[in-house]
């Protein structure tokens, strides 16, 4: 197993050679997932962005069969944890065994040693069995027993899991749901897609005739040309601004964190890159707000009450936010410096 | 509840405060008592009912209940069961009442006496008040539109008086009306509980409220645009654009307070109606040292309408100064001379005139706020009326022989006199021709008006009569000249009018004959008496009257040398106050005297009594004022071509720059573009963009700021064009400002000018003419731009006085008061 630092990606690639690439796993994806383009192009442009993805929605819909094409379209390793309530921590990372004929212990890599880790119904699991995701999925090392070793790029959690108001399952903390760079829901296929899904698995599983069209090396190629991709000021700004119209939204307790925007600002990327644009728009983050961000935040008890969902929270603020081309600040917006003594007047007490 | 009873007793305080106008109208108080015990009844009912909590439409029916009830023991007739409660008889002498209201308030002016049917209207139109009043400040919680009825009972003073009103009763209305008002709002307030501040510190009930400054704000608006607007509007009194239209001119009217105009009397000398006379009634006691006076003068009219001559305001100053003194047109052949009379004016007639003889020349008992208008020779006063009033004047009697006014010459043409008393409103074909014939073959301008004078007497057909006849003309003038029949306003008006048409000044005076009541030299005249008749001006002379209306019809009429009774067969009229002097054969050749003409127009005071104000013409102001207007009018659609132009050179010029480096590079390579360059295109890009954008909201289609160009031009593909060729116009435009905006390097080498045109003629195409015509004449992009940015200034105004506001709050006793508090 070759490691390798994170940072080290493979050279760039051509344009023409990108799309093709590119175009050939979003097309291999497709065998198995039908009419779902945008899903898998979201799921793609995560794996450019060196982000983790969350499939969520009810069972049935193809969340598992999504994140296994995905892992049989690039040939690299994939392993698949299936989530359960007695699963632990040291099946996730590894665990040190002594060896009687060396007399020491030696690690056995855990599931996440992998290039692509599928974790299934990841909120069946316990949160103690959840929190061992943390560390290798920001940092992309595990540490046991004190000893560090670092994962291998690309690496990529895909995780699934049911709406958690489903039973039997537990809600993933935030700091976990932190760490997902976007939150799909893969929806319900339409007439026509459910029709070819009738006709072409009816008889065999197609996943199973689903052959590699790209590697790891490919892939770091991939991410490496990602990363060139340009990024104007007023974009920038525009994905603050964004980022902190949620921290600022008065139905929001919990606003999205900057690791959110930085990891918006790498997805953007990625989807401009599949684009064949080499260079970001505001509408790319404008369709990724609500993927990338809706998961992190929470709404307020009063908005929850008044079921109004985190999605439906951010594209509202996507579509109240203007551009930042065009902002100019209501002499309302600013409030007025503080006064001499240091406090302005009528600043109500607290208690 | 108490606090709706509390309410409705100052609804019902408010409403007899409201009511203090009317104090000025009676001479007595028992109106007063006699509203507080019926506006007592009406709140003590309505705080009872409302006890009862009746519904709304049960208050009002107690509160009528009540007034009637008030009504019928405060007018009792005599039929009523235990002396409240009403019986068909009462209503019936509520009828009378009634009707004995309207006879006394034709009878009498102001300030009336308490009589029955005078008192029971008011009291009935207060309670009335009072129950509106409730309803709609306890019952509806409206207590501002409680001010209507409010003010309907101080239309009452205002609608009686012709001079101004007293301003106290309004203020002590006003301030009922405030306290109703702040009564209501303190209850408002009150009823979300306690208001404290943030310091915990409870705040007083009168303390104003952070919302009161914009309550100030808009006062303070609302009283500046209700004194600005009525000084701007032309035609209300005291107009500051009349005042600035007459120009300073004459110098004697127009003063702070010595001058002004008066109005409101109906003096109009109609060439078409009716004389009603169905009651006589002494108007005015004349005293007087001449023998055989002419008739006694209040008024002028000297404007002429198709319908007849109306009066302008009098202007002047005051009659205690120094009148002008007729005595420098003394000549040959016109003798003055100076009488003393003392009027004596009855009750029964209220006016803001003064009758006097023609040109006195010195006045005792009259206030400095009786105005005298030389030219006019009328006494006036904006202030006060003439109701009652005795007082004395001299005056001074010119008559003239036929020779000494067939001296005077016409007039220059552009001599003010000559060009305003000539007006005439558009040629009436047969006056013209009639007045040819009369005038043909004389040579002065006394035979001239003497020729047309004559035309109206009998042997032409004309008679008296006390109403027109209507013709078939459709001009009064015309009717009249026809049918032949009227009386003294006809004749008056119609001699002016064709004296006027022969190019001689001429209007119509009003005022009194000598009247058939004469006691040795004290003539007793009656509103039978009030005649008009005509004037005409003679250089040298002055204006002299000539009475064309048959004396048969006139009872006191007057003739004079000049103007001999054309009816009587021979002799001049025996009642001639004139002496017929003997001709002066010389006096033709004799009048070296000054001339007038050019005298009086720079010595107007001396000959004040000739100089009209002149008005100079208003075409010029209208027309400058509608360039004026299409200049303003046409500055958004200029700046909006300037803008254009600009953005569109820009564009024009960036494309051909690009196209040459593209050209340049060899085929098949990326466009090489440098940096310069980069940064042109780029500029060209968001010009070509901006210029989109503002089409778009010329053309009314939505602008969204939290769009991308790419989504904007989709959805302008999606929703307003339908052509091929503006579609992908409009993609290139979104595309190129979207590589301007975000990419490294620009689009360059397209013909972004090109686009601009195809979408902007796509859409004028799509749009309506309304719009389209908007788009051109006044883009809203340009009234929108400017409209933002006066926001912005008076927003960033707000900000900065906010700030000033929060610094001067640190000196605020109040402030300190709570610190203390917290301590």
């Amino acid at each position: 197993m070759t490691q390798q630092t994170w940072d080290e990606v493979g050279g760039l690639l051509p344009h023409d050679e990108f799309r093709a690439a590119s175009e050939a796993i979003v097309a291999n994806i497709e065998q198995v997932i039908e009419g779902k383009t945008a899903t898998v192009r979201l799921a793609l442009a995560v794996l450019l962005a060196e982000g983790h993805l969350l499939i969520e929605d009810v069972p049935g819909v193809g969340k598992t069969k999504l994140a296994k094409a995905l892992a049989r379209s690039i040939d690299c390793t994939v392993r698949r944890i299936q989530f359960t309530p007695d699963l632990l921590p040291s099946d996730v990372t590894g665990v040190s065994v002594y060896n009687q004929e060396t007399h020491d212990f030696e690690f056995r890599p855990g599931a996440v040693f992998a290039n692509l880790v599928v974790g299934d119904e990841i909120n069946r699991a316990s949160p103690k069995t959840q929190s061992a995701l943390l560390e290798c999925m920001e940092e992309r090392q595990v540490t046991v027993d004190g000893v560090t070793y670092q994962l291998q790029t690309p690496f990529m959690v895909i995780a699934t899991q049911n709406p958690i108001e489903m039973e039997g399952t537990y809600p993933l903390p935030e700091a976990q749901r932190d760490r997902f760079t976007a939150r799909i829901a893969m929806g319900y296929p339409d007439s026509n897609a459910e029709l070819a899904m009738l006709d072409g698995h009816g008889a065999t599983d197609p996943l199973h005739e689903l052959r590699a069209v790209s590697d790891a090396a490919i892939v770091r190629q991939l991410i490496a040309t990602v990363r060139q991709v340009h990024v104007a000021d007023a974009v920038k700004q525009y994905a603050i601004d964004l980022v902190t119209a949620t921290r600022e939204a008065p139905d929001l307790r919990l606003g999205a964190s900057p690791r959110a925007t930085l990891q918006l600002l790498r997805t953007a990327r990625a989807v401009a890159a599949l684009e064949g644009r080499d260079y970001v728009l505001p509408d790319d983050l404008q369709a990724l707000a609500v993927p990338v961000l809706a998961h992190r935040i929470i709404p307020t008890a009063d908005a929850q009450l008044a079921r109004r969902t985190t999605d439906a929270i951010v594209s509202e603020l996507v579509h109240r936010l203007p551009l930042p081309h065009d902002r100019q600040r209501n002499p309302y917006d600013t409030r007025p410096p503080a006064t001499g003594n240091g406090r302005a007047p009528y600043e109500p007490r607290r208690p | 509840m108490i606090s709706t009873r509390n309410i409705g007793m100052v609804a019902a305080a408010a409403t007899l405060l409201a009511a203090a106008p009317l104090s000025a109208i009676f001479q007595g108080w028992t109106w007063l008592i006699e509203s507080i015990i019926a506006v007592a009844v009406v709140a003590g009912v309505a705080a009872l009912t409302r006890l009862a909590r009746a519904p709304l439409w049960g208050q009002v029916l107690g509160m009528l209940a009540g007034l009637m009830l008030a009504l019928t023991w405060l007018f009792p007739s005599g039929q009523e069961l235990f002396a409240i409660l009403p019986t068909p008889g009462t209503f019936a002498y509520f009828g009378d009442l009634l009707a004995g209201s309207m006879q006394d308030m034709r009878s009498y002016g102001v300030e009336v006496p308490d009589t029955d049917p005078l008192l029971f209207i008011a009291v009935l139109g207060v309670g009335g008040v009072a129950v509106l009043v409730d309803v709609l400040a306890v019952g509806l919680r409206r207590p501002a539109l409680a001010g209507l009825p409010m003010l309907a009972i101080y239309s009452v003073p205002v609608a009686v008086y012709v001079d101004s009103v007293p301003a106290v009763p309004f203020v002590v209305g006003a301030a009922g009306y405030l306290w109703l008002l702040v009564t209501d709002n303190v209850d408002r307030v009150r009823r979300f509980g306690r208001r404290f501040t943030g310091d915990g510190r409870d705040v007083d009930v009168w303390e104003a409220s952070p919302l009161a400054s914009a309550g100030r704000r808009l006062a303070a608006v609302g009283v500046a645009l209700a004194v600005v607007l009525p000084l701007a509007v032309p035609g209300m009194t005291g107009g500051l654009l009349d005042s600035l239209s007459r120009g300073p001119g004459n110098g004697t009217g127009n003063g702070s307070g010595s001058g002004g105009t008066s109005g409101r009397i109906d003096l109009f000398a109609s060439l078409a109606g009716q004389l009603n006379q169905s009651q006589v009634a002494d108007l005015v006691k004349v005293k007087t040292s001449e023998q055989n006076p002419f008739y006694l003068r209040y008024a002028v009219a000297d404007e002429l309408r198709p319908a007849g001559f109306q009066a302008r305001s009098p202007s002047g100053r005051s009659v205690n100064r120094d009148l002008p003194n007729p005595a420098d047109r003394a000549g040959p052949g016109v003798r003055q001379a100076t009488y003393q009379a003392t009027v004596e004016v009855t009750k029964s007639l209220s006016m803001s005139l003064m009758p006097v003889y023609a040109e006195p020349t010195r006045a005792d008992d009259l206030s400095d706020n009786w105005l005298y208008d030389a030219n006019q020779q009328v006494v006036f006063s904006n202030r006060e009326n003439s109701r009652g009033r005795k007082y004395s004047f001299d005056y001074v009697r010119s008559t003239f022989t036929p020779d000494a006014l067939r001296t005077a010459k016409p007039l220059p043409t552009e001599h003010p006199v000559r060009r305003q008393m000539t007006a005439t409103p558009g040629p009436v074909p047969e006056v013209e021709e009639l007045v040819k014939g009369l005038i043909q073959g004389k040579r002065t301008d006394y035979d001239r008006v003497l020729s047309i004078y004559q035309h109206f007497s009998a042997d032409n057909g004309f008679s008296y009569r006390l109403s027109t006849e209507s013709g078939s003309s459709g001009q009064d003038i015309v009717n009249f000249l026809t049918n032949k029949v009227g009386y003294c306003q006809q004749y008056a008006a119609a001699m002016a009018w064709l004296v006027r048409s022969a190019g001689i000044p001429a209007r119509v005076a009003f005022g009194f004959t000598n009247g058939s009541k004469r006691d040795g030299d004290t003539f007793t005249l009656t509103n039978l008496n009030l005649h008009a008749w005509t004037e005409v001006y003679f250089d040298g002379a002055g204006w002299v009257p000539f009475d064309a209306t048959p004396a048969y019809g006139v009872p006191g009429s007057t003739r004079s040398a000049w103007a001999p009774d054309t009816d009587a067969p021979e002799e001049p009229s025996p009642s001639s106050g004139a002496t017929s002097a003997p001709t002066d054969p010389g006096a033709s050749t004799e009048s070296t005297g000054p001339d007038n003409a050019d005298r009086d127009t720079d010595d107007g005071l001396s000959l004040g009594g000739t100089t009209p104000n002149e008005q100079p013409p208003v075409w010029p102001w209208w027309a400058a004022g509608l360039v004026a207007l299409l200049v303003l009018l046409a500055v958004p659609a200029l700046r909006r071509m300037a803008l254009r132009r600009r953005r569109s050179g820009r564009a024009a010029s960036g494309a051909m720059v690009s196209a040459r480096v593209d050209g340049g590079s060899e085929p098949g390579a990326r466009p090489v573009v440098v940096s310069a360059d980069a940064n042109r295109a780029r500029a060209d890009a968001h010009a070509a963009w901006a210029e989109l954008l503002d089409t778009l909201v010329d053309f009314r289609v939505p602008v969204d700021p939290t769009e991308t160009p790419r989504a904007t031009a989709d959805r302008l593909v999606r929703d307003s064009l339908d052509d091929d060729d503006a579609i992908g116009s409009a993609r290139l435009l979104g595309r190129a400002e979207e590589r301007a905006r975000y990419a490294r390097d620009p689009l360059t080498g397209e013909g972004l000018l090109p686009a601009l045109r195809a979408v902007r003629a796509a859409l004028a195409t799509r749009a309506d003419r309304r719009t389209r015509l908007l788009a051109a004449v006044l883009p809203p992009s340009v009234l929108l731009r400017w409209r933002t940015a006066m926001a912005d200034r008076s927003g960033r105004m707000v900000a900065l006085t906010g700030q000033a506001r929060y610094r001067l709050l640190r000196w605020n006793p109040r402030r300190l008061l709570a610190d203390r508090a917290a301590r």
